[in-house]
């Protein structure tokens, strides 16, 4: 039962012209929750729908809860990047139809569905057809699609997309259920806040190449937070110039909102120096090592490669 | 890559493809749009028919008045009261209808006849003789104030054996009516004066006008058909030409429905975004398979349902003999055929496309073919066994609507060879088209943007 829930093993896939994946390898460990982050059009999505065997690879091989997707389809759950429902379909009988076609057996079908419209605040939509919902209401039923059937592995491309802040916390608290359950979750987004708070395994995908797979910890250990924040009692813009000409800073800047300034330190220099000096050289209200976040590291890795539009392709 | 269906590798397949197939089935059937187009239509239609005829028949009024007829001989008058009768009115009703239903067969033309001469109008017309010719312009008074129903001027050279006018042109009668009146009065009181005239003709040269009609009246026909094997069978007009049109129509109809449906949802799943949603649960081969399954279902209900009305229908009209448990069963395969034909063909294009516009392009072709049997319905029933109905059993997807033409023309058997090559050909044909259509419709499904050339779906065939 130990073996990872998800291993790919040099998996390419191209479309036409396109390389859309380069020789992915990685392993998803049962119990952990994984976001797939990376820039629209890095590969998250094809990776994603070729785990669920909806496209096959041209080379390397995956092996999805001991089998293939298409195997373990009962045991998996997904939530498309492109979804949608049967317009015309009644909420509660497209639910009973997804859970039919996952397995899952007629008796006690309708109280599970009830108890599901109740958990994301929708028990009046039961009767009402899937076309008379809100868009974000409908994305609600669409996750319940993807997780009634009380799968091992949840798989989810950018679900939060297009959900209001509140039905965001909704779904936010959800997830964390369903791995506080011991499921295995991985979920895709460009959204790295949503990463950082959920996560604790990130990889990063660009250009269809894996450039990042680690922990949340290991991530911050590796990105070695390089930003000291300066806020000085003067709280003048002039500060952040003559804080930028203090030994071991590379360039400094005045972040009004904050009335701070902003010092980035050189790689060679440690910033604990650099944080003593600034100290010293003006009378200040505070200092710190700003701590790395899964946005800075993102920039890092990815900034300066973003392709110029990211309006293409499949995520 | 493991090269097995996924059916093959998937233990649950077969509760996927009929949970798909239900509810395709069901989500079609229980619409409006079904229940109105496919079983209220006909009904309406069939009520709307009969109460057309209702209608009709109540703006009949009955016809009563005075014919006032100038007749110097007196001799023509006398016939008139019997042709103006209800009998006589009736009988030229049913001859009338008769003489238009040539394709029917004598018993069901005879009772569609009995029901025309029941509409036939009740009617009551005195007759006025007048010898007087000086009378004219006072009736011709009365007939403008609508005291009279008519005014005939039978002129005596009329019955003569060579019935000329003084100026040598041909002696005519005359009638006239008021302005008002309607054209099917004028046309029964035009009627029995012609035949009132020409009885009294026959009456003037010594003969009975009643065993001349009868040696004058044409023997009936019964075509007697011999088979090949020397056995005779008789020959229907509706067995020949409208029965096979008949079955190849139904087969058309519940074909092409299904297709269309299935055609419609398929792009709907695509343009809905739910096909996705759908494929975590199914493989786009159980998808597939579901889909045809779940309208085969619909088109199956159609197919009985209006089959079954044909067929009590010809019960009704005692023909229920043409139609054997054989030929039902043949009509039954090619069904099967025809219908994967159409769903293959209508799931593949449906997967390429992502609205019905764009579907139009790809459609068009398809239906074109299909249209081949309908066109060649005449050669073909007429001639069963002709080249050009043997070759066309053979293209495919043609086959199932060409051999439902020559399997129903009862007139030529079709050699048991031929019946069995074009349903092992034609499966064979349904195989490589589902192939083909299994491989667009995996591409297809998840495909979005503009809708592929027909040399880009070959390029998905090669590359699915």
């Amino acid at each position: 039962m130990n073996a990872p829930a998800v291993i790919l093993r040099n998996v390419s896939k191209r479309f036409g012209e396109v390389q859309a994946v380069r020789g992915i390898s990685l392993e998803v460990q049962r119990g952990s929750l994984t976001g797939f982050i990376g820039p629209n059009g890095a590969g998250k999505s094809t990776t994603i729908r070729m785990i669920m065997s909806i496209i096959h690879p041209d080379a390397g091989t995956l092996e999805v809860l001991g089998a293939d997707a298409i195997r373990a389809k009962d045991r998996i759950g997904y939530l498309p990047e492109e979804r949608g429902l049967y317009r015309r379909m009644r909420v509660a009988e497209f639910l009973r139809y997804m859970a039919t076609l996952k397995g899952v057996p007629p008796a006690g079908l309708g109280r599970r569905v009830e108890g599901w419209l109740e958990r994301v605040q929708l028990p009046e939509a039961a009767r009402k057809r899937c076309q008379e919902l809100s868009k974000g209401q409908q994305q609600k039923i669409q996750f319940i699609a993807s997780v009634i059937h009380e799968p091992e592995l949840v798989i989810l491309d950018e679900p939060f997309s297009g959900l209001d802040p509140v039905n965001a916390r909704l779904l936010n608290r959800l997830i964390r259920e369903l791995h506080s359950q011991g499921r295995t979750i991985i979920f895709s987004t460009h959204v790295m806040h949503q990463a950082e708070q959920l996560c604790d395994r990130i990889v990063l995908i660009n250009r269809g190449e894996k450039i990042l797979d680690a922990t949340m910890p290991e991530i911050r250990a590796r990105f070695d937070p390089r930003t000291v924040q300066a806020e000085p009692v003067a709280a003048d813009p002039s500060c952040a110039d003559a804080l930028a000409r203090l030994a071991g800073v590379e360039h400094a800047h005045w972040v009004p909102e904050r009335r701070a300034a902003e010092l980035t330190v050189a790689r060679d220099v440690d910033p604990q120096q650099v944080m003593r000096e600034a100290m010293a050289s003006m009378p200040m209200r505070s200092v710190e090592l700003r701590r790395t976040s899964l946005d800075d590291v993102f920039v890092e890795l990815v900034g300066e490669a973003l392709p110029p539009s990211e309006e293409s392709g499949n995520g | 890559m493991d090269e097995r269906s996924p059916m093959q590798k998937d233990p649950a397949a077969l509760r996927r493809v009929l949970a798909v197939a239900w509810r395709e089935f069901r989500h079609t059937v229980l619409t409006k749009g079904f229940i109105f187009g496919a079983l209220v239509m006909p009904v309406v239609m069939f009520v709307a028919v009969a109460a057309i005829g209702a209608l009709v028949g109540s703006q009949m009024a009955p016809v009563s008045g005075t014919l006032a007829v100038i007749d110097p001989s007196g001799s023509v008058a006398g016939y008139l009261p019997a042709e103006l009768g209800p009998d006589a009115v009736a009988a030229e009703a049913r001859k009338a209808l008769e003489r238009n239903s040539t394709l029917l067969p004598e018993g069901a033309a005879g009772q569609a006849a009995s029901q025309a001469a029941a509409l036939a109008p009740r009617v009551d017309v005195k007759v006025q003789q007048v010898a007087d010719a000086s009378q004219e312009d006072a009736l011709r008074a009365q007939v403008q104030s609508g005291e009279l129903l008519g005014l005939a001027i039978v002129p005596a050279e009329l019955l003569q054996a060579n019935p000329v006018a003084a100026d040598g042109t041909p002696a005519t009668f005359t009638l006239i009516v008021p302005s008002k009146s309607p054209p099917r009065l004028t046309g029964l009181l035009e009627r029995a004066l012609a035949d009132s005239i020409v009885k009294a003709r026959v009456q003037k040269a010594g003969s009975d006008y009643g065993s001349l009609s009868t040696l004058l009246s044409k023997p009936a026909t019964a075509v007697r058909r011999l088979s090949a094997e020397g056995g005779e069978a008789s020959e229907s007009k509706v067995a020949k030409t409208l029965l096979p049109m008949g079955f190849m129509m139904l087969l058309w109809i519940a074909t092409f429905t299904s297709g269309n449906y299935l055609l419609t949802t398929t792009i709907e799943e695509k343009s809905n975004k739910v096909m996705e949603v759908i494929l975590s649960a199914v493989s786009p081969m159980q998808l597939l398979l579901g889909k045809i399954l779940g309208y085969a279902a619909v088109s199956a209900l159609m197919l009985g349902m209006y089959g079954g009305l044909g067929l009590s229908l010809l019960a009704a009209a005692a023909m229920a003999d043409l139609v054997s448990v054989k030929l039902l069963l043949l009509l039954g395969v090619y069904f099967v055929m025809a219908y994967a034909f159409v769903a293959v063909m209508m799931a593949s294009v449906g997967s390429a496309v992502s609205d019905l516009r764009e579907a139009q392009s790809l459609v068009t072709p398809v239906m074109l073919v299909m249209m081949v049997p309908l066109m060649l319905w005449l050669p073909i029933s007429e001639q069963p066994n002709g080249w050009l109905a043997t070759v066309a059993s053979f293209v495919p997807p043609a086959i199932p609507y060409v051999m439902a033409l020559r399997v129903s023309a009862s007139s030529e058997p079709i050699a048991a060879w031929q019946v069995a090559a074009s349903i092992v050909w034609g499966f064979a044909w349904v195989f490589v088209f589902l192939w083909g259509g299994a491989k667009i419709f995996r591409v297809g499904v998840l495909m979005q943007g503009k809708p592929p050339s027909p040399r880009e779906l070959l390029k998905w065939i090669r590359m699915a």
